[in-house]
């Protein structure tokens, strides 16, 4: 994949204009006419790949059309095996590159899973919605060959620990208020394009992803003396906007890419099948240390509402010098919209928003440029109810089913925060442990090197000049 | 009066959602789980694209069923209102395929279980290897009378450009029609010296 590769297609050939995927775009980029094949503006796409769940036109597997289904399947970089039709709108895969270096033994390969995967894999394999399988992931990925199974979740603590004390900043000093997010790679990319103006207010943390990948080619190259460049670094995301954010320029670590691959849940899931894993019956193993050890805080990024809720279980805790009276914050848990609340942490009345869909977001930085912004921190997740519902996941065929699948997911995910015995980030002995050994403090001077970035202004008239 | 979907031109966009939901309402498992051997993507109805119209096309069940006029084995049955083909007796002559007026019969592998079956007799040569053939049916339209829901299609269609006709509907609809056409007399009234 290229840094040009818009990711999202529509395949003219099979697109009927239904139109329904420029129905859940929230940025309005599929332009088109009803009845004739849609294009996607690639400035506005936010790669959020809603529209490849939606999109139900295909081409079924059958005699007429099997040579041309071999090469479709070899264009949109997918493994051979893959039975089902081919659907009209798509993301690119890399799941080819992926098998390949997997096969090569000199290469260190280290993979890194978002939290949304081990709640939506099993679907893959037969498993009702929302079967919840880190276990059997981890063990998945070891038989895959990977030298080291780490984990986002591990990344998402760290994120904790960085953003929370730079919204704590933030606030002391009254400056750059609100401050938004910047997880989601849809949403970043969005602002970019929308409000470059706007962009001091995102907060400029890397998202975990990028925060594991540049913590495995330094820390974690470190702790098993390998040269960074040795390390091959892939990502499993429920979002097909990771692959675009892996490959921004400014995503690198002392020369190495922080991530060199992302693939998607569904990508994962072919390989599996491709490997002959026979994935139920996996045994359940751990995941590596130290880099792959997370708390209850860092396992809720998959939903919307959960950066914010793992945020304010540390913020309150690092604020007051006290244990928060109660870890599950059901005031921030929810769907698609906008949700506000008033948190009282020692003598702050810390306002905060969650905003679940992109098109939700158009209002709140209106406000924002006009100065009326009445929160301290807003989380902005582009898809509808977060990384559950990623463009990445198990494609969902009817709309009767997306309800139930969410909600399903979701409750996966905050079952296995409830079961963690570690369920705040600055908890975490390893993260402990990773700021004693490695990084000194949050937003100190390696932390600030590796773990925070800048942005891009994105917009038409830069691009034109 | 046999039952039957019909689907409205006007409305319907072309997104294929019914036929994704008719596989998924048959195939008993979800179609992205398919082994390679037991590919099983069979939609009983099918959308039509031309530069004027868009429409899904199925069965009728046509109260004069042609097919089931010329099945040579009595396959082709009236069962609940509908017609239904005994894919368990169907010796995948063709007869029905090629009778239907509108197009509605394909033939496809018979499967059970998620698998493939084999006939028994018939030898298949392909590229000089013998192998046992496959069994081929009759396929169509059954108003996904297993579900319980009612046609699947019909429940999923986003533009509501399906509809699903039961005898009653098709009475209140002449009922109206004729109450509409007593009316309409008023205007006429006393024709003097008929």
């Amino acid at each position: 994949m290229s840094y040009k590769d818009p990711i999202i297609h529509i395949d003219e050939q099979l697109c009927t204009g239904c139109r329904r995927c420029a129905a859940v775009c929230p940025v309005d980029a599929i332009i088109g006419e009803p009845g004739h094949p849609q294009t996607i503006d690639a400035h506005r796409c936010v790669v959020c790949g809603q529209c490849v769940q939606i999109c139900t036109a295909y081409a079924a597997d059958n005699e007429s059309t099997t040579a041309l289904r071999a090469v479709k399947l070899q264009e949109r970089g997918q493994l051979p095996n893959v039975r089902e039709p081919l659907f009209a709108a798509y993301s690119s895969g890399d799941i080819q590159k992926v098998k390949a270096v997997l096969a090569d033994p000199k290469r260190f390969k280290v993979v890194q899973c978002a939290p949304a995967i081990r709640v939506s894999l099993a679907e893959e394999f037969g498993l009702p919605f929302g079967t919840l399988t880190p276990g059997k992931m981890a063990a998945a990925l070891r038989r895959l060959k990977f030298d080291r199974i780490y984990d986002t979740n591990f990344a998402a603590d760290v994120t904790i620990m960085e953003e929370g004390s730079e919204l704590i900043g933030r606030v002391m000093s009254g400056e750059r208020l609100p401050m938004f997010t910047s997880c989601c790679p849809a949403w970043v990319k969005h602002a970019e394009t929308v409000a470059p103006e706007l962009l001091e207010h995102l907060s400029s943390c890397k998202s975990p992803m990028q925060m594991a990948g540049a913590l495995f080619k330094t820390y974690g190259a470190e702790l098993d003396g390998i040269a960074p460049s040795d390390i091959f670094s892939v990502a499993v995301m429920p979002c097909t906007c990771k692959k675009f954010e892996c490959s921004r320029e400014e995503m690198s670590v002392n020369g190495c890419r922080e991530v060199d691959v992302v693939i998607t849940t569904r990508e994962l899931a072919s390989l599996i099948k491709d490997q002959g894993i026979d994935f139920i019956h996996l045994p359940d193993e751990p995941f590596d240390s130290p880099l792959g050890k997370y708390s209850g805080a860092g396992s809720i990024f998959g939903v919307t509402g959960g950066v914010m809720e793992a945020a304010i279980r540390t913020g309150y805790e690092l604020i007051t010098h006290e244990q928060i009276p109660n870890l599950q914050l059901d005031f921030v848990r929810g769907e698609e919209g906008i949700r506000t609340a008033e948190v009282q942490i020692g003598e702050l009345e810390l306002k905060v928003a969650v905003v679940a869909g992109l098109k939700y977001v158009d209002a709140v930085l209106a406000k924002v440029a006009e100065g009326t912004c009445p929160y301290h921190f807003i989380e902005v997740m582009a898809c509808p109810e977060g990384c559950v519902s990623g463009g990445g996941q198990p494609k969902l065929l009817l709309e009767t089913q997306r309800k139930i699948a969410y909600q399903a997911r979701k409750s996966a995910v905050y079952r296995h925060d409830s079961h963690q015995k570690v369920r705040k980030s600055h908890e975490n002995p390893d993260i402990i442990k990773l700021y004693k050994d490695f990084l000194g403090e949050p937003l100190g001077h390696t932390s600030h090197h590796l773990l925070h970035t800048k942005f891009v202004d994105r917009s038409l008239k830069e691009e034109m000049s | 009066m046999n039952r039957f979907v019909i689907a409205d031109p006007d409305k319907c966009i072309g997104c294929h959602t019914c036929e994704v939901a008719c596989v998924v309402a048959h195939a008993g498992n979800n179609m992205f789980l398919q082994e390679e051997s037991g590919a099983d993507f069979y939609p009983r109805l099918t959308v039509v694209e031309t530069g004027e119209v868009t429409a899904p096309v199925q069965c009728r069940h046509c109260e004069d069923a042609p097919c089931a006029n010329v099945c040579p084995n009595g396959s082709i049955t009236n069962k609940d209102d509908s017609i239904f083909i005994n894919q368990d007796s169907c010796i995948g002559c063709k007869t029905c395929m090629l009778v239907c007026p509108y197009g509605a019969i394909t033939m496809v592998p018979a499967h059970k279980g998620g698998q493939k079956q084999l006939q028994s007799g018939l030898r298949s040569n392909t590229a000089g290897s013998w192998s046992r053939k496959e069994r081929i049916v009759a396929n169509k339209c059954d108003l996904c009378e297993g579900s319980g829901n009612g046609p699947e299609c019909v429940r999923v269609c986003p533009t509501n450009a399906l509809q699903f006709t039961v005898p009653s509907q098709i009475e209140d609809s002449i009922s109206r029609k004729r109450l509409a056409s007593a009316q309409s007399l008023l205007q006429f009234g006393g024709f003097p010296h008929l």
